[in-house]
This record gives structure tokens, sequence and C-alpha cells, in this order.
């Protein structure tokens, strides 16, 4: 645990000499919500029909904003390893006395407790100034998935991380995977009206699975077996890109 | 692991990178060589010798293709977590944490490597001071010169009592008075009875502080001794200054008849250089003896960057290490 909590303090300190970043990461997701969910939910004024029921777009979308925030800082988290890089400091790190493991949760931990922050931000100044009808009784459940679903993106690309030498390599993979997940995924839309390619592809999404279970838990949409069946997907997504990810820590840095 | 066990053992360590690629790069070639507890074992070599590649496994960052690699008993290919409780590395790349101030560079250095808060602050201002850091201590790293970066680096590895300590290239890009720092710190570090396992570019450097070196050239070792044996392993060149008070016409004539390295005359300064296997150096004394009144007389044997360029010169390639000390 002491190695875990070294890490987090690292990374505590790296964040905190940027209030500006600090900043953008708690508030991005409320500002996204702010201009281009209301932006939606003015174009949908009469609601749009989800998992069975009739919300708004707003409410909608809230979940859709969590789980785009969770992989946000997933991205930046694994593109800390490009400049950890670049330092030098990255080969030495490796050389401290700790496992990969605890390398990685150290690194994310403290990134899911920024995730936590913005999600409770989200939540609250989405409820109070948009009047999203939340679950509040579900919340731990909502936070649990937040940070989850933090940990999930960033230990699936944490291994192109390090296997993508390039930054602007990395850089253009993110592009692609991000372009391709959001849109073949719950996030903006209901999937029940999409053509059946892109509805199944939308299902083997694990983007799908976070956002679903996110919606779920904040406003009460969808169907609580599909959901149960999406948190285990998402679940054994996580623990396969975390062996992944230490295996790739362990075996392929210098080949 | 026992005390009686080295503190580094390698044997026929190779390490081949992209072993699956149409273009593999075979960085080590079945090297082996033995690091006593305590000593100051230095691995010399060109560029792309395989220093660092050597490097790298023994601090677990990469795992060799085959051979062993132990430390302190343990396997560093298999054991990685236990091997890196024991060690502290200087790495050739500058690692800082740029966006930190020196002293929390040397904070969340010490939590690391598990020292408590108190002593994190106490052994921070002593390598701060060791090191002169002092007016720097709150300056953000990345404003800092690749100098001063390169001093927090490799003040940070004093901060803890590790039993094995890796520096590549430590005192790169230092000024002397730094450098001279730094090596009295490693020289220190080794009393207290740590091994030092360094890669140098610097042949002097290596030479005062080392108790073992080894030359290594394209992955093989070619020579591993203490310094003044890597020395003999040159050809005997002897170095021979000498300044009259005034010279006869001529002087350089009596010279002619041997077959000397070098021969100049500048003012009333001869230099020469004798292979001692060739020439006795003490006949070519004594004719110098005769040329007038002396004044001055230096003689030096061969230094160990003439062993050192001779080796590799002879040792490139494949086949076998002649020179290599097997005892």
């Amino acid at each position: 645990m002491r190695m875990i909590f070294a890490v987090m303090y690292r990374e505590y300190r790296i964040r905190t000499t940027s209030l500006t970043w600090l900043f953008y990461d708690l508030f991005m997701p409320l500002t996204y919500l702010l201009l281009f969910g209301i932006g939606l939910d003015r174009a949908f004024a009469s609601g749009i029909a989800a998992g069975g029921g009739h919300v708004s777009y707003n409410s909608f979308f809230l979940a859709g904003v969590l789980s785009m925030a969770s992989f946000g800082i997933a991205i930046n988290t694994s593109y800390g390893f490009f400049v950890d890089r670049d330092n030098g400091i990255f080969y030495e790190f490796l050389t401290y006395p700790m496992t990969r493991a605890e390398f990685l949760i150290g690194k994310i931990l403290f990134n899911c407790g920024l995730s936590v922050i913005q999600a409770i931000l989200t939540i609250g100044l989405g409820a109070a100034l948009l009047g999203i009808p939340v679950r509040w009784g579900m919340s731990g459940v909502v936070f649990a998935g937040v940070v989850i679903g933090t940990a999930g993106w960033f230990f699936f690309l944490t291994s192109f991380a390090l296997r993508i030498r390039r930054n602007d390599m990395f850089n253009t993979f993110l592009n692609i995977a991000y372009f391709l997940l959001m849109f073949a995924s719950s996030l903006f839309y209901p999937l029940d009206g999409l053509p059946a390619w892109l509805r199944n592809a939308s299902y083997a999404n694990p983007l799908t699975w976070h956002t679903d279970v996110l919606r779920y838990t904040t406003i009460g949409v969808g169907a609580p077996e599909t959901v149960l069946l999406e948190a285990a997907a998402f679940l054994a997504f996580l623990a396969v890109s975390f062996a992944v990810a230490v295996r790739t820590l362990q075996h392929g840095i210098l080949k | 692991m026992t005390l009686a066990e080295p503190a580094i053992q390698v044997e026929h360590l190779v390490k081949v990178y992209g072993e699956r690629s149409s273009n593999p790069v075979r960085a080590l070639e079945g090297i082996s060589l033995t690091v006593r507890r305590g000593e100051i074992y230095g691995l010399l070599g060109q560029n792309g010798a395989g220093k660092t590649t050597l490097l790298r496994i023994l601090t677990t960052l990469t795992q060799p293709t085959s051979g062993t690699a132990r430390l302190l008993g343990l396997d560093v290919a298999r054991q990685g977590y236990e091997v890196r409780k024991q060690i502290c590395a200087v790495l050739q790349e500058n690692a800082v944490e740029i966006f930190l101030s020196v002293e929390d560079n040397l904070d969340t250095y010490g939590r690391f490597h598990s020292l408590p808060r108190a002593e994190i602050g106490r052994r921070a201002n002593r390598v701060i001071a060791q090191f002169g850091l002092e007016d720097h201590r709150r300056q953000k790293v990345i404003d800092l010169s690749g100098g001063l970066k390169r001093r927090v680096q490799v003040a940070k590895v004093f901060m803890v009592d590790k039993p094995v300590v890796f520096l590549d290239e430590a005192t790169t890009g230092m000024d002397p008075i730094n450098k001279r720092a730094t090596l009295d710190a490693i020289r220190e570090q080794a009393r207290q009875g740590r091994t030092i396992f360094l890669t140098t570019h610097m042949l002097d450097e290596a030479e005062e502080l080392c108790d073992t070196i080894a030359i290594i050239d394209h992955g093989r070792c070619v020579a591993i001794g203490d310094p003044e044996k890597i020395k003999s392993l040159g050809s005997r060149v002897v170095e021979i200054r000498i300044t009259y008070a005034s010279l006869a016409p001529d002087p350089l004539g009596p010279l002619q008849r041997f077959a000397l390295h070098r021969l100049e005359l500048k003012n009333a300064t001869i230099e020469l250089a004798v292979d001692a296997n060739e020439v006795s150096p003490f006949e070519v004394l004594n004719v110098l003896g005769t040329l007038g009144p002396v004044i001055n007389l230096e003689v030096t044997g061969g230094s160990l960057e003439d062993a050192f360029i001779e080796l590799l010169g002879k040792g490139s390639g494949p086949g076998p290490a002649p020179w290599r000390d097997r005892s």
C-alpha cells in the first residue's frame, strides 16, 4: 500500500502544479452538459424515448457526459506516460521498489479521486441548474461506476501508450479510437433507433456498457437485467485490461 | 541471499532486441562478469557496446534473451520486485520531475524508497548541501540548466541506502567541482559497504574510482581486471619528457637509433614515447642523460585510455577475446 500511496502522492504533486489543468478536468463535463446538452435539449424539446421511458435530453445525456469524463481522465493519465518518457523519469520509476501493478494502480487512483469530484460537481450542478431528476439514493453506486470506468479505460489505454513509442501516433490512435467508441455507443443517443450494424457494434462497446450503468444509476433509465450484464462485462473488460497493462509493463517496454 | 554471494553475477548473458523482426539487434553476446560486494565496478565501452543494455537488465527494465543475471543472489529476470528493493539507479537519460521543485523531487524520491518523512527532510538537506543546490532548492527543475538537472538526478540516489547503486554516465554534463563532489560521494558510498556499478566514457574517472574495470565491445567482454592490470594489457608505452638547461647541437641525432613511437623537440624539452616491449626505456634514458644538464624529468606509463583504444582496436568484432583476465 505504501508504494501505491507514493505514486498517488506523486500524481497529486504533478497535477496540482497546473491549476488550469485541474480546473479543466473538474469542470469540463459540466460545461459540456451545459452547452452541448442544453443545445440538444432545445432541439429535442419533447424529450427522447429511451429504455422504455421518456426523458429530457439533458437527463439522458448526463450519463454520457460522466462516461466521457471518465474516458477523458483516463486519456490524460495514459498520456502522462509520454510526458514521463520525455522527461526520462519513466524508466527510473520502473527501477523503484514497487510492483508494476502498484505503479499502475497508484497512477490511476489519484485520478479516480478526481473523476469522483468531477462527477459530484456535474451531477450536483446538473440537478440544480438543469432540473435533472437524479436518483440520489444510488449515488454510491454511481461513484463506484465512475471509478471503475476511469480505471478500466486507463488500463486499456496504458497498453497502447506503452507500446506506441511516438506521441503523435498515440494521438492519432486516440482520435480514431475516441471517434469510433463515442459514436458507436449509447453516449449521445439511444441505441433502439440505430441501424442493426451500428446497434450491434454499439452493444459490443465497453463505452456503452459503462454509460448504460451510469444512466441506470443516475436517472433510472434501462432494464436492470441488461444493466447488470453490462456491469459484469465492464468489470471483465477492466480485469483483462489490467492484466494486459501489467504484462506490457513487465515485458513490452524495451523489447 | 548469503553474504558469500557476489553482489552481481552475470553468466553468458545474451540480449537480442527485436528477436522476431527481420532485423534483430544483438546487444549482448554471452557476457559474463562477477561484481564483489562493496567494490566499485566500472563498465567501459564505446557507444553501442552493450553497456546500457546490461544495466537495463540488471535494473529489471528489460529481460535477457538467454543466460542468467543474479543480484545479491536474486534472479533479475524472475525476481524483479525483490531486486528493485536492493537497488537505486541513475540512468543515462535525465530523469527528474521537471514540474516539481528540487526539494519536491527529493521528497517524492524519498517516499518511493519508503523513508520516513522526518528522515526525508534531513537527508534532502544533506544532499542539497553536498551537491551545491542550496540556491535552487525551491526552483522548478524545468527552469534549471542541463548540468543542474543532472545534479538533482544524481543527488536523489544519495538520499537512500541501497546495497547496490547503478550509475550510468552519472557525471555527464557536470562542471569539475560538482563532478568532484559526485566522485567523493560515490567513494563514500563504497566505503559504507555499498556496491557501485558504473558505466562511463570518462576513462580518468574510471581509473580513479574503480576497483575493477570491464571493457566490453560488441556485447562481449574484451578485458576484466583492476585498472593497473587493464593498463598493462595495452602495449607498454612509456612516455618520457625531459627539459634541459641547455642542449648540444643536433640533440635528436643520438636518439635516431631507437625505434621510437614519437620524438619531438620543443625549445629545450624533448618528448618521446617508447614501447617497452621493443626498446628498453633505460637505454633511452642513458642517452638522454648525455645531451645536457637536466632540469626536469617526467616518465609515465601507458594510460587506461591507451589500453582502451588499443583493446577495442584489436578486440572489435566476433572471435575470442585474448586479453581477458580469466583468473
